[in-house]
């Protein structure tokens, strides 16, 4: 067991985003949390990577995350890909990814990253021939390459990705995820993937969790959360990108 | 002919030479413009405050000229952590952006009125660091305009060299550029917020030092800050290439237009921020895009 959730809460402000969530990510896995726009998906990874006031309980391994800020969340290897991508978009392609070892090289240190980029560009070879390029001026799924690239700067143990696949073409959809389950299975690096995509996500997680208002109504392996009639029906039917309520 | 050059290299140098001084402003303007957004009110008065601030040590306190050097860094980079922590941290978590354009204002006050606690309001002449003047072409040209071109030369230089060269300039680019992502990576966003306020603080009182010699020292050279805002417009609003070499531009209008009038050449650099802004809003140079502000 690797990181494991208990009876956690979110607040923005007063607002209460998650309401009590439990919800273990095994070692090695790739696990995905589906759910409707506004379910608490985001605010769920935020809680994890110390972007947002939260109370509960986060092991990780020994070590309770529940008070930990951003930057000591990061040095223990969780990497939080944000959603919408958030590159540096006045940095090159380079930068961008050299920004990405921060959490272990140190604002002021001076470690070798040189094949951490190559590993990222061996994944993502369209990177290198941008390498140069300004972060503002790729297309949206080279962007998207780029921030899980930064992420993989990192050398995280888990890496959290928020719906990848937003606002790209099917076809680039389908390469990345490819690309996520070689880092999976390649690297050995335990993936935590939200997604709005539910039927892409399930089909390459091991485990998943549905999300809906700020809760987890259902948990199981993602073959037979695909099986269930409700999933089927409100997030892999005709109407599956709307996410109906289900339970 | 000679007389064409008599009047044109004197008038160069002087305008070059407060051009950089603008552009020093302007940098640090620039800095804190991609650091939090707001512009600073008190650039101009943390120059002034430079000016006191190395008078005292130098013709005050006598120190040696190296030590004299040596503290005054330190002092404005102490100085810049301490405007740091009341202009900027204290309302680090406010959604309204504008209060810190509030803070800065309030921070120009206190800082006039601080110096002229402290020194009085009487202007005070301070010695230039060499004294007398060169012979270029013929013409006399003060030595303490030469080195004001040189020094604020490896100012501007350094500056680039932080930001573009050194892995921690280029993290706090980054996190002038996606705070929300750089903190979720692991940036210390707090520490690059200081270093900036820190390295805004020693550009501009290291300015100060310079221009003393040339003005006196009194509590209204802040105003000095209001080319530094034109050369900042000149050059397209939050590129810091472009604010340089638009400040600099607006040193050579105001010394060029000495030849027709003293009295108004503030007014001739504001009619040609006027004519750049209907004109050409996004500044004189071409491409200068909103992505070229990172
Ligand atoms: N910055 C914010 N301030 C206040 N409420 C927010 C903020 N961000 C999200 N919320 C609310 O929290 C809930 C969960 O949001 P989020 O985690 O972004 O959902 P998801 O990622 O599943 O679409 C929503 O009801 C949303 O309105
Ligand atoms: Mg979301």
């Amino acid at each position: 067991m690797m990181l494991q959730i208990r009876n956690l809460h979110a607040y923005y402000g007063a607002i209460e985003a998650l309401t009590g969530i439990d919800a273990d990510i095994p070692d090695g896995s790739i696990c995905c949390i589906i759910g409707s726009n506004g379910a608490g998906k985001t605010t769920l990874l935020k809680s994890i990577s110390g972007m947002i006031k939260r109370t509960g309980s986060i092991k990780w391994n020994d070590t309770n995350l529940i008070n930990a800020k951003p930057r000591e969340v990061a040095k223990l290897g969780i990497t939080h890909v944000p959603e919408g991508r958030h590159i540096f978009p006045g940095l090159t392609v380079y930068q961008n990814l050299e920004s990405g070892t921060i959490s272990w090289h140190g604002f002021f240190g001076n470690k070798p990253f040189q094949n951490d980029i190559e590993t990222v560009y061996e994944l993502f070879p369209r990177l290198r021939e941008r390498e140069k390029q300004l972060g503002w001026s790729l297309s949206g799924g080279e962007q998207q390459m780029l921030a899980v690239g930064r992420g993989i700067m990192a050398r995280p143990k888990l890496l959290m990705l928020d719906e990848p696949s937003m606002g790209l073409a099917p076809v680039i959809v389908e390469e990345l995820f490819k690309k996520i389950v070689e880092i999976n299975k390649q690297q050995g690096i335990t993936i935590l993937l939200i997604e709005q995509n539910a039927r892409l996500a399930l089909e390459i997680s091991d485990y998943a969790y549905v999300l809906e208002h700020g809760m987890i109504t259902l948990h199981d392996t993602a073959d037979k959360v695909r099986s269930n009639p409700k999933v089927l029906e409100a997030y892999l039917g005709k109407f599956a990108s709307h996410g109906a309520e289900m339970l | 002919m000679n007389f064409l050059i008599n009047l044109f290299i004197p008038l160069t140098i002087s305008g070059l030479a407060m051009g950089v001084i603008y552009a020093l402003m302007a940098m640090g303007l620039m800095l804190l413009i991609r650091a939090i957004g707001v512009l600073n009110f008190a650039q101009g008065d943390l120059l002034m405050f430079g000016a006191y601030l190395t008078y005292c040590l130098k013709d005050q306190l006598k120190l040696p000229l190296l030590i004299m050097w040596i503290s005054a860094f330190l002092l404005f980079a102490v100085f810049g952590a301490i405007f740091m922590f009341s202009v900027y941290y204290p309302m680090r978590d406010t959604t309204w952006r504008q209060t810190f354009t509030i803070t800065t204002i309030a921070a120009s006050f206190i800082l006039k009125d601080s110096v002229q606690l402290i020194w009085g309001t009487n202007p005070i002449s301070v010695k230039p660091l060499i004294a007398g003047s060169v012979k270029i072409f013929g013409t006399k040209i003060a030595i303490q305009y030469l080195l004001i071109i040189g020094i604020a030369a490896v100012i501007i230089w350094a500056v680039f060299v932080i930001f573009e060269k050194l892995y921690a300039g280029r993290m706090m680019q980054a996190a002038t550029q996606d705070k929300y992502a750089a903190e979720i990576i692991g940036i210390p966003t707090m520490i690059t917020t200081l270093i900036t306020y820190m390295i805004v603080v020693v550009i501009a009182g290291t300015a100060g030092y310079m221009v003393a010699p040339i003005f006196f020292v009194n509590p209204t050279l802040g105003t000095l800050q209001l080319s530094a805002f034109a050369g900042v417009i000149l050059g397209g609003f939050g590129n810091l290439k472009g604010a340089v070499v638009g400040s600099i531009i607006i040193g050579l209008i105001q010394s060029y237009s000495t030849l027709i009038t003293t009295t108004y050449k503030d007014t001739i650099v504001f009619l040609v921020i006027i004519l750049v802004l209907i004109f050409r809003p996004q500044g004189i140079f071409l491409g200068s895009k909103i992505s070229d502000k990172a």
